[in-house]
């Protein structure tokens, strides 16, 4: 990721849920320390046990004039359900930091802990965009083509969880927020936009999706491309994919067992044959060039759209790469104003 | 020995001791090229560390102190060193430079990078003519081996470290004898007291702090000279509008805001210093009528981020623990930074 180019950037304090993660809370501190390092307006609000923050801060290179630290004593685990475990924890770090970024102390939310606490969190104390009824969790997505003044090897899919039954309307909101989204952080002028559908002509589809697409196609400020079917996920068909939450999980689930499977195979495969062994060892340096274009670990993370605040859900196994470059990403969101962009795209 | 470059009729109640390279002076010397742009810099093209030349100002400015200034720089950079810190309007009392061209006239080459056969002794024999009285406050930085020397000068000079590990310590720091001499000598001359209040490490290359630890809570690295004056202010060295002063050089030369001030407070309070007394009094100097302190302004704002900082940390945490140094293991600490000996044994 990058810093913002052009003149010296506006400061920007980003709140870090620290607990909770799967590498636990050291990976979290450790991603802040190097944003410290890296990106010298970036100031980091760690929220979390004080005590771990701090003997993982001692331990690790850091610049101490970018980070400060808000005590939360509890936390909420990955296998907690999101609405009873905040309601036992009021004072549960990621419920801690997004009252924080809703009170002005930071200006965006990362975590890396359990996701439906944090869409919880972010919905009971930020407030939803004029216009915007329903919160979309986008995610990245490799694909074969790059998009945008970065090459940017990811499209962005919306929405993958947080909206289970969208309506045509929350479709249409859904594909303004991923666009302006994606201007912002590809850096892509005029993203393609599309609906997830089983059929690229108009009306194939439920009633809300041939709904949206008709409405999609008479909006000039976006650049709808119609339907394109799953198959056109990885392809990189679309720089933003736009469907509801039930569809979303459903997809990215799928796409992420067929990865799993395909390194299984290939793990098989070494095993098996010496000279399938020969040929991997042959691929190998292009095999790690596809995985370092496409390491999500460069992405950082990916937003909750439709809040007045951000929000980047940073993968459960983030390691402090990945941290860090999710609170660039927040930063650059913030920077850029995306909730000023979704507001402008939703009046046209 | 040098002698005293100004002499004042007044014994000193304090002395604070200063490094120059990383610690007052912003100065680059990793690579060749660097060592070369620093040799030929002119003074006006030096530049000090954020916060250091008020610093010593407000600390000067009390009238019963002396600063004495131990570098490592060759005695051939004298004239414009001297330049800059009268441009900086820094008044020094002792002023001790390396003889690196007479150590590599002597065929001494350890002695051309070892600290340990250089500043240990200067500073002790700077002690002699100290009053037994005087307290100490040392500044130096995380580049090479302050921490380690400075500790140990405080650990000698209160008792606490005996010929044994003295001894050990000299011959893994590759002293030559001679000046292993000058150091035995110099101590045996200087009463037994406690002199050194605090030893501030300029952490220019962001050493993490736990590196320090090893030495006790009178080592405090800093990531700042704000910080430095927060403790002095806690320590009595340090009235809160000499304070101020120093974060409003800092805010108009050097782009520092309330979020890096009030951090640099934070991170001061998270390693147990106890500032919360510094804070009020900060807070009621903030209410004050000075008229510099306008730019400090607005005072509310800044009000509100040292108590949401002091706030969000629940009760203070415990003070470190006092500890005796164990600076026989602590060697590599002193040891050149491309010694082989410099990695820290397992």
């Amino acid at each position: 990721m990058e810093d913002m180019v052009g003149t010296q950037p506006q400061p920007v304090t980003i709140a870090f849920d620290v607990m909770g993660t799967d590498h636990g809370p050291a990976e979290v501190v450790r991603g802040a320390a190097m944003l410290s390092l890296e990106s010298p307006h970036i100031h980091t609000l760690l929220v979390g046990d004080r005590t771990l923050i701090d003997d993982a801060l001692a331990e690790t290179k850091h610049n101490g004039e970018r980070i400060s630290v808000q005590h939360a004593a509890d936390f909420i685990g990955m296998d907690e359900k999101p609405g009873e475990a905040l309601a036992r924890k009021p004072n549960a770090s990621v419920a801690v930091a997004a009252r924080l970024v809703a009170e002005g102390e930071a200006q965006a939310l990362v975590s890396a802990g359990n996701t439906g606490a944090g869409v919880l969190a972010c919905a009971r104390h930020f407030q939803l965009i004029p216009g915007v009824r329903r919160a979309a969790l986008a995610t990245v997505y490799p694909t074969r083509s790059v998009r945008g003044a970065k090459g940017d090897p990811f499209s962005l899919i919306l929405d993958v969880g947080a909206t289970v039954e969208a309506t045509a309307d929350d479709l249409v909101t859904f594909a303004v927020m991923g666009s302006a989204y994606a201007r912002i952080i590809s850096q892509n002028e005029r993203p393609k936009v599309a609906l997830l559908s089983n059929g690229i002509e108009p009306q194939k589809g439920p009633p809300r999706v041939v709904e949206a697409h008709a409405r999609l196609s008479e909006m000039k400020d976006i650049h709808f491309i119609g339907n394109v079917e799953g198959i056109d996920i990885p392809k990189g068909t679309a720089d933003v994919i736009v469907t509801d939450g039930f569809v979303g999980n459903v997809c990215l689930k799928m796409l992420e067992g067929v990865h799993d499977t395909v390194v299984e195979l290939a793990q098989y495969a070494y095993k098996e044959s010496l000279r399938w062994r020969a040929g991997l060892a042959m691929l190998s340096s292009g095999i790690q060039r596809i995985k370092d274009i496409t390491d999500w670990n460069q992405y950082g993370g990916a937003p909750i759209l439709g809040f007045d605040k951000i929000f980047i859900k940073a993968h459960g196994r983030s390691k402090s790469r990945a941290i860090a470059n999710a609170g660039k990403v927040a930063a650059k969101v913030v920077s850029n104003n995306l909730g000023a962009a979704i507001r402008e795209g939703l009046k046209k | 020995m040098s002698l005293p470059d100004r002499i004042d009729p007044r014994p000193p109640r304090r002395i604070y001791r200063w490094d120059l390279d990383k610690t007052y002076l912003q100065t680059e010397f990793d690579s060749l090229r660097d060592l070369v742009r620093t040799a030929f810099q002119k003074a006006h093209q030096k530049v000090a560390v954020p916060g250091a030349s008020a610093l010593i100002r407000e600390l000067s400015e009390n009238g019963d102190s002396r600063l004495c200034i131990v570098s490592g720089s060759p005695k051939q950079m004298r004239a414009v060193l001297e330049e800059k810190l009268k441009l900086d309007g820094v008044r020094w009392d002792e002023f001790v430079l390396k003889d690196n061209v007479g150590n590599l006239l002597r065929g001494r080459f350890r002695a051309l990078r070892g600290q340990v056969g250089y500043k240990l002794p200067a500073i002790l024999e700077s002690r002699v003519h100290a009053p037994v009285e005087a307290e100490e406050v040392l500044f130096g930085d995380d580049a090479e081996a302050d921490a380690f020397i400075y500790s140990l000068f405080a650990d000698l000079v209160a008792g606490r470290v005996d010929e044994r590990v003295l001894s050990q310590v000299l011959e893994a720091g590759g002293v030559y004898p001679d000046d292993a001499l000058r150091v035995r000598e110099a101590w045996k001359k200087i009463p037994v007291g406690d002199p050194v209040r605090r030893i501030f490490i300029h952490l220019d290359r962001l050493t993490p702090p736990a590196h320090f630890t090893p030495y006790g809570p009178r080592v405090v690295p800093i990531f700042n000279y704000f910080q430095a004056a927060l403790v002095l202010l806690a320590d009595g060295h340090l009235t809160a509008p000499q304070v101020l002063k120093i974060a409003v050089e800092m805010v108009q030369t050097a782009g520092h805001n309330i979020i890096t001030l009030s951090n640099s407070f934070q991170d001061l309070l998270r390693r147990g210093l106890p500032l919360q007394q510094a804070a009020v009094a900060l807070s009621q100097a903030l209410e004050g009528p000075n008229k510099l302190l306008a730019a400090m302004r607005p005072m509310p704002d800044i009000l509100a981020a040292f108590s949401k900082r002091l706030a969000a940390l629940g009760t203070p945490p415990p003070p470190p623990p006092v500890q005796a140094v164990d600076y026989v293991s602590l060697i590599h600490h002193a040891l050149p930074r491309n010694h082989k000996g410099r990695t820290k044994p397992q």
